[in-house]
Order: C-alpha cells, then sequence, then structure tokens
C-alpha cells in the first residue's frame, strides 16, 4: 500500500488551503445556474417566457420559504419506516445470508502459503461486503420510488401533505438505516472469521538451555524460532506477519497467541525528505528509470543520502525506546550475491547537524515493513567547538530533538547499489490503537460509499424508470472513477485540441500534430475560446459525481495503518456534499413531476 | 369580450364568501402529450366548475370523458396546461391544502405489506398526527369500516371490499374537511355499497364536504346534492339532482289501498282533464332494496327460504 502525500493533510488544509471549500462552493454555484437554465428552457416550451421564469423561480422561492422550513421530522421518519418494511419484506437480509455462505467456503481459497494472511483475510471480507452493500444500495434505492408510481401507491402519499424533500430524505434514510443494520452484521461476522480464522498456537519443539533459543512446532504452514532473555521472556521471529509472545512459567515454555498481524499503526510522517547526490550537493533523488515516480533512489558508496526531517514530536509518546517502520526497496545494477540483501546505515541527528546518534547498519527488506527501534538513551557524537565529533551517551529528546525537531539519515553501503524511498517510507510508531476500532473506521468507509450510492440512486429514480436509473447510477460511479482522465485533459496541453476542434480535425483528416488552419483566425480563437470553456465546465461537472477510489481505505485496514481521523472527516464531508447536492436535485425534480402523468 | 385568460384571473368565487367554496375550476384544461412534446390527447377542455361547503357533489361521465383527470388535477397529481384550480383558496399544486383532504383513490393504492394498522398509523404520521391522538383514530377507523378481526393481516391478503375499506379509513384518518372518493363503491358487495353511501351521507350531515365520481348512477343519485356530468372531457351538465331528474310535464301518484272502482275512477278524471295515462301498475322494487331485506330476514331467522317470488 502506497500512502500518497494527500493522505495526510488535515482537515482544515484539505478544506481551505488545497481547496476543497472553493472547488464545493465552485460546484454548486454551476450545478445552480445549470439547473436554473435548464428549467428555465423547459418551462419556457411548456408556459412561455414570462410565466416560466415566474414558475422556476417560484419553485425556487418555496423551496427557501416553505418547503425547507415546513419539513416535518415526524413525515421523514414514517416514510423511512416504510422504505425499511419494504425492504425487509421485499426479503434483502437473505444477502447476509449469502454473505455468510461466502465465508464458509472462502476458505477454500484463500491461499494457506499467503505471506501475510492477515492482509488476505482482510482484503477479502472488506472487499466482500464492500461490493456487496453497494449493490444492496444500488438496487433498494432505485426501484423504490418507480414501483411507487407504477403500483400509484405514490397518489396516496402526494396527496398528503407531505414536501417533496421528505419523500427523498425518508427513503434515503430507511435504505441507509437498512443497509447499516446489514452492514453492521456483515462487520461483526467479518471480524470473528478474521480474528478466529488467523488464530493458532504453537507448541514447543526444541529448546537450546545454553543460548535459551528454541524452535516452535509446524502449525499453519509455518514454524517461528524464539531466543528468550534473562527473565526467561521473549518474542518470536516475525513470520507471515506475526510473531508470538514466549515465556518460561517454571520449566515449561508457553508459546502465545499470535500478536502484530492485526494491528493500527499510528505512524508519526516526516514532514519533508531531502537527498543528496554522489557528490554530496542537494538534488531531487535518482530516477532509476522506473515510470513511477513515487520513490527516488540513493547510490551506495558515496555521499548520497536520504534525509527526512521530523517535527513536533511530543517526548510524552515514548518511554525507553522509539519504534518505528521502515520499507526501503532496492534496486540492484548488478545482481551480486542475489541472497543477501543491499545493507544501508541510518542515524538519527539534530536538526543543525551537530548532535547525531551513531550509525546502525541495517539489511533492506525488500516487500515487508522492517519494525525497528532505537533507545531514548544512546550512544553518538556532538560537535565541539572546533567542529570536531566527540563520541558520547545521548538522550534522544534532550540532545537530537530538544524541541521535537530531528532528521533521520539514511545511506545506502554497497557500491553500485541504490535504496529507494519515499517521505512515506519511515514512520515512528509511538503506540497502536485498538484492531478492532480501526476495523470499525474501515467499515464506516464502507458505510459512506453505501450512502452516496444510496443517494444517487433515489435521486436518479425520482426521474427515471428502476433499470434506467441503475445505469444512471452505475454510470455515474464509473465517471467520477475516471475523473482524472478529465483532469488530464484539463490540465495538460493535449495535441488536437478540445472537443469542437477535434469534431472539426476528425472528418477534415487533420493529423493532431499540425496547427490547424481554418483559413479565418477569428473562427479559429472562438473554437479554442469555446473549448477551453467546455473543458473548464466539463472538469467542474466530474466533481458532481463520486471518485470512489478516493474513498476506499480498505487497505489501510489490511496493511495495519490507522485510518487518519482526518481522512474519514473528508469523506464524510464529501458524503454530505452529495447528500445535499442529490437531495436538491431529487427536490426540484419531484417538485415538477406529474405524478399521475 | 371575456378572454380565457381574464376568466382564469377573475376573482375567487370564495372571495366573496371564503368559506363556501371548497373547490373552483377555471377554464380547466388538460392536454396530455407524448415524449416529444406533441398532443395525444385533450382530456379536459375548458372545466368551470364549483364545489360548495357540505355538499355531495358528483362527477359523473363514461370512460374517458375527464373525470379521474379533473380530481388528479384537483389533487395536484397533474399539472394543468390551460386555466387553474383552487382548492380552499390554495393553487392545486399547493401541498398544504392536503391537511384538510381525504382521499381515496379508484383501486385504494396502498402498500400490500402493511396490515391495517400499520397502513393508518403511516398515513396518520404523513398527517403529523401526535401518537396518541393517531392510536385513538386509528381504534375508531378500523371499527368504523369493520376490520377489527383483520386488523393485523398484511393488505395484499384482503379482499377488494376490504382493500376498498381500509382505503376509506386511511382518507378519514385526519378528519378532513373535504373528501374525494374515486369510484367508492367499486368492488364492494350490495351490504358494502349501502355502508358506503350510508357513511357518505353521514359525513356529508356531519358537515363535510365530498367530492365522488362514479360509474354507479344509482349511488350518485342516492347520495349527490349536486352533479357534473363529463363527456369527452367537455361539461355537458351541472346542477342539483332532483331539479335535472325532475320530468316536469309528468305526474307521478303513489297510492295504496285503491279498488279497482277507484282506480278506473282515477283514469276517467284524467281522460275528462285532457291528460294521457301513460301507466297504471304495481311498481316493483329495486334489485338492491330487495337484496337487503332478504339479508336482513336471513340475519333474523337463519335457514329459511324467502319464498316472495313464487319458483
Amino acid at each position: 500500500m502506497r500512502l500518497n502525500p494527500d493522505h495526510f493533510w488535515t482537515y482544515s488544509e484539505w478544506l481551505f488551503e488545497r481547496n476543497a471549500l472553493r472547488d464545493g462552493a465552485v460546484l454548486s454555484v454551476t450545478l445552480a445556474l445549470l439547473g436554473f437554465v435548464v428549467g428555465y428552457i423547459v418551462s419556457v416550451f411548456k408556459y412561455g417566457p414570462s410565466e416560466g421564469f415566474l414558475r422556476v423561480s417560484q419553485i425556487i422561492g418555496q423551496l427557501f420559504t416553505v418547503d425547507l422550513p415546513k419539513l416535518s421530522f415526524r413525515r421523514i421518519f414514517a416514510m423511512a419506516k416504510l422504505a425499511v418494511k419494504e425492504s425487509i419484506r421485499k426479503k434483502i437480509l437473505v444477502l447476509i445470508g449469502i454473505f455468510i455462505v461466502a465465508m464458509m467456503f472462502a476458505g477454500w481459497y484463500l491461499d494457506p502459503d499467503a505471506d501475510s494472511p492477515a492482509r488476505l483475510y482482510l482484503v477479502f471480507v472488506l472487499t466482500a461486503t464492500n461490493y456487496l452493500v453497494i449493490l444492496l444500495g444500488l438496487f433498494i434505492s432505485c426501484f423504490s420510488i418507480p414501483a411507487d408510481i407504477k403500483s400509484r401507491t405514490i397518489y396516496t402519499i402526494t396527496t398528503k401533505p407531505v414536501r417533496p424533500l421528505e419523500i427523498f430524505l425518508g427513503r434515503v434514510f430507511g435504505f441507509t438505516a437498512i443497509g447499516t443494520l446489514v452492514l453492521a452484521t456483515m462487520g461483526l461476522l467479518s471480524y470473528v472469521f478474521v480474528v478466529r480464522g488467523l488464530d493458532h498456537n504453537h507448541e514447543l519443539v526444541s529448546m537450546d538451555p545454553t543460548d535459551k533459543s528454541g524452535e516452535s512446532s509446524y502449525n499453519n504452514r509455518h514454524r517461528h524460532t524464539f531466543t528468550l532473555n534473562s527473565e526467561g521472556r521473549g518474542t518470536t521471529n516475525e513470520v507471515k506477519g506475526h510473531r508470538h509472545i514466549v515465556t518460561k512459567v517454571g520449566d515449561k515454555v508457553v508459546i502465545g497467541s499470535p500478536i502484530d498481524d492485526l494491528t493500527a499503526r499510528i505512524p508519526i510522517y516526516a514532514k519533508g525528505l531531502e537527498f543528496t547526490g554522489r557528490d554530496g550537493e542537494k538534488n531531487e533523488g535518482y530516477n532509476v528509470g522506473y515510470m513511477s515516480e513515487y520513490q527516488k533512489y540513493i547510490e551506495g558508496d558515496s555521499l548520497s543520502r536520504a534525509v527526512w526531517r521530523f517535527e513536533g514530536v511530543q517526548p510524552t509518546l515514548f518511554r525507553d525506546v522509539i519504534l518505528y517502520d521502515l520499507t526501503i526497496s532496492a534496486f540492484r545494477t548488478y545482481k551480486g550475491d542475489i541472497v543477501t540483501p543491499v545493507g544501508g546505515l541510518i542515524h538519527f541527528r539534530s536538526t543543525d547537524g551537530k548532535v547525531k546518534s551513531e550509525d546502525e547498519p541495517f539489511k533492506v527488506k525488500e516487500f515487508q515493513v522492517d519494525r525497528r527501534s532505537v533507545r531514548t538513551k544512546l550512544k553518538g557524537f556532538k560537535q565541539d567547538a572546533t567542529g570536531k565529533d566527540i563520541a558520547t551517551d545521548l538522550d534522544f529528546f534532550q540532545d537530537i530533538a530538544p524541541n521535537g525537531s530531528f532528521e533521520v539519515v539514511v545511506r545506502c553501503q554497497d557500491r553500485g547499489q541504490y535504496l529507494g524511498m519515499a517521505a512515506a517510507d519511515i514512520y515512528l510508531r509511538p503506540a497502536d490503537l485498538q484492531f478492532w476500532w480501526n476495523f470499525v473506521k474501515g467499515y464506516i468507509s464502507i458505510w459512506l460509499q453505501m450512502f452516496i450510492v444510496i443517494c444517487f440512486g433515489v435521486m436518479f429514480s425520482t426521474f427515471l424508470s428502476g433499470p434506467v436509473a441503475i445505469i444512471a447510477t452505475v454510470a455515474a460511479l464509473v465517471l467520477g472513477f475516471f475523473g482524472f482522465f478529465v483532469d488530464n485533459l484539463v490540465t495538460t496541453t493535449s495535441k488536437g485540441g478540445g472537443p469542437i476542434e477535434s469534431l472539426i480535425r476528425l472528418p477534415t483528416q487533420m493529423g493532431s500534430q499540425i496547427e490547424m488552419e481554418l483559413g479565418n483566425e477569428t473562427l479559429q480563437n472562438a473554437i479554442a475560446t469555446a473549448d477551453r470553456g467546455i473543458l473548464l465546465a466539463v472538469s467542474q461537472l466530474k466533481n458532481a459525481v463520486p471518485n470512489f477510489s478516493q474513498l476506499d481505505t480498505s487497505n489501510f485496514v489490511a496493511y495495519g495503518y490507522n485510518l487518519f481521523g482526518g481522512l474519514l472527516a473528508r469523506h464524510l464531508t464529501i458524503a454530505f456534499g452529495y447528500f445535499v447536492l442529490t437531495a436538491l436535485v431529487s427536490y426540484f425534480f419531484l417538485k415538477t413531476r406529474e405524478m399521475a402523468a | 369580450m371575456a378572454t380565457s385568460l381574464d376568466q382564469e384571473n377573475r376573482p375567487l368565487a370564495h372571495d366573496s364568501d371564503p368559506t363556501q367554496t371548497i373547490v373552483e375550476t377555471r377554464n380547466l384544461g388538460k392536454v396530455y402529450r407524448d415524449f416529444w412534446g406533441r398532443k395525444k390527447v385533450q382530456a379536459l377542455k375548458s372545466l368551470d366548475l364549483e364545489v360548495r361547503r357540505g355538499e355531495i357533489f358528483g362527477l359523473l361521465g363514461p370512460n374517458g370523458s375527464g373525470k379521474s383527470t379533473t380530481i388528479k388535477l384537483m389533487l395536484g397529481l397533474l399539472f394543468p396546461t390551460q386555466g387553474r384550480v383552487f382548492v380552499f383558496g390554495k393553487e392545486a399544486t399547493d401541498v398544504s391544502k392536503n391537511e384538510r383532504i381525504g382521499y381515496l383513490p379508484e383501486e385504494s393504492y396502498l402498500y400490500k405489506f402493511l396490515n391495517a394498522e400499520e397502513t393508518l398509523d403511516f398515513y396518520g404520521r404523513l398527517f403529523d398526527i401526535p401518537a396518541d391522538v393517531r392510536r385513538q383514530r386509528i381504534e375508531s377507523l378500523i371499527k368504523m369500516v369493520k376490520l377489527e378481526h383483520a386488523r393485523r393481516r398484511q393488505l395484499k391478503e384482503y379482499s377488494k371490499g376490504m382493500t376498498r375499506r381500509i382505503g376509506l379509513a386511511q382518507a378519514l384518518i385526519n378528519e378532513p374537511e373535504f373528501l374525494v372518493l374515486d369510484e367508492p363503491t367499486t368492488g364492494l358487495d350490495p351490504l358494502g355499497t349501502r355502508d358506503m353511501k350510508d357513511l357518505i351521507l353521514r359525513l356529508r350531515d356531519e358537515g363535510k364536504t365530498i367530492l365522488m365520481c362514479s360509474h354507479q348512477l344509482a349511488d350518485v343519485q342516492d347520495v349527490c346534492d349536486r352533479v357534473a356530468i363529463l363527456h369527452q372531457g367537455e361539461l355537458k351538465e351541472l346542477g342539483r339532482v332532483d331539479s335535472l331528474l325532475k320530468i316536469q310535464d309528468l305526474t307521478e301518484i303513489h297510492a295504496s289501498g285503491l279498488t279497482d272502482e277507484a282506480k278506473n275512477q282515477i283514469r276517467e278524471i284524467i281522460e275528462k282533464s285532457g291528460g294521457k295515462l301513460d301507466r297504471m301498475d304495481n311498481p316493483t322494487t329495486t334489485m338492491e332494496d330487495l337484496f337487503l331485506e332478504i339479508v336482513k330476514e336471513s340475519e333474523q331467522r337463519p335457514g329459511r327460504r324467502g319464498g316472495r317470488g313464487g319458483n
């Protein structure tokens, strides 16, 4: 899993500095204007220009003067309760049964030899739940209102003092309630499935009394080795993403339940990463030729270094040891001894570089998290007045990071080999969050996706028939998924121009590499301006559909990272934004629709 | 010359006496169009009528005459393409008017997965009625429509008559001032029909205004104070039932205990005075009255056959 820079934005940073609020406001205004214009054009055809304008204005006015102030929670609750009953009587809860059956047979297909069974189990349950719940949301939300219109039960609703928004809200809340029930049940079953599926025990097979090292039995397709300390305690080596605590009770050695497989690390990430080249000068890190620019590389056995800068790290978060995780990759320019990993050196230093710890060697654990630690009381060097390093005992938070700021320096030891890293490849682990809470947060993420699907489904069903509403909802989701493509179109200067220019180029067989020549400069300028306008509008409108790939946070849970509160708050805000958007669109369609037509 | 627009914008009838007019349509028209906006059918043409407080108003007409369209326009289920319709002085599209209206649709379009209690509770909530009042009304309405035995059964198990009765109960949950009944006796047996007609009259006596449309001309004749007859979307007749049905140059005498001699004398008097005797005979009762009488007797003396008709 890769953490992107945008994952670390705080909520306020995202809202204000990254312009989420501004983009949301622009989108709202654009859609409001577009809605007014479309509504007016339709009204002009029906009632004429002046009467049409009056009617559209009336509908907008009534939203704020009557329909919003007179919303009744009793009516909304009644509609929601009806939606729940409808779903239950349509045997929606059978879905839970399907899920249970899927889990019963899942064991057959989940690879027992996987490096990280926990990740495999979690990805399975989260993905299965996600798809099932989104499908559930899609089907229950798209068919309800069209079914009411078809059976004419809607007559008995709209002839009561029910406001259009109440119809929308009742449906959305009702379906969300039933979806929540299904999701919560699936979540609980999944949790039990994962925890029970991963739980296993080992027996002691052999123990060397001299160095107190031992080996466990071979269970669940793996075995562990361990070494006990003088107090008779220890942990096994990490195999398949977990360890076991080993304790000696009397003459007996007890190997406990697995630990570290279901975690929720709360990483403290560096504020920045800088590189120096082989000559010791600052650079942007080497690119070893991969298309992805996520990681940059430092060269082995040279002055090339990677320097992470940490700020505001609280000493109270740590006691005697600072835990940190390293996920560094290696790039070999020669094969060499393929069994021996590429080596590196790591040390911690103060931001002015005058105090630093001793270099600690490490071997790169590719595709794995290297769980490391450094003691707060450590050996290192302090520069004296002449700039000479004097070996001394150090206190991490007094000498290296007196104000919580420090740097981590990594070098590559092997000549001709490279180490690759990105800003998120090292982080401190003050304490882990309870896994179950992270698991719940992962399900909240799925819940948000379901909620958005329900909002869109109900919105489309206010003016489309059930099957068409499903297609429209799925289309909106797919469009959102390919939003990045629209961004590329708008932000990059693509060859061949915008939509109008392309339309001219295609039939005239004009190549995209040559300038368009129409023989009329004014016309060409007009086309270019119109193209820019269209692309700008499209780039705004693509925000009107949700990007589910961004909302999917299941990897955080599966890879054992705490799902940041800021990220979840952003997703909550996005979901609320879509809720408001779909509510308004539904209001206008329900308000202007002839239910008996 | 007054234009249709002038007609639409003239002061409301209720402006002079706002309490007396419940519904007013002005030059009301409806054209159904297809997806492309092409005219399919003109369902209603320039309808002007009023429904007054406290009366039972009947809408009559064959299929496709515009009865249901008129009701749907009044309820805001359709929007007029011409003219306007006011209910309680408000535009028909104004949702707040619905607080004072009860509506029994043609086929009792209710949620089949709910039972009688749930149905009434649901519609009661839509009127924002507090829980205790709702409970009380549900009790009395279920009793009134005689569904105590089936109150917990889902509506999908109901017969057509039972569905009609629960439909009527939901229309009364808000104790409406104005009741719109679309074919209220459809699907009811003669007993149910009689109950429904009695109930309609009782509701009128309680001060409610009722608009009903029906194919059952006898029902309309029995209960309606005024009727409007529509045909092909046009209003053909409007007035009080008694005056519309009265045949001015025909005299009806009902007498009992006359001897044949007395009957002959009556014939002579008619001839002398220049009149023409069309018919003098023993009248027949209506099939409805006969049926009701038999059922009543059967309830009093079970197991015995009547024997009115000889064989």
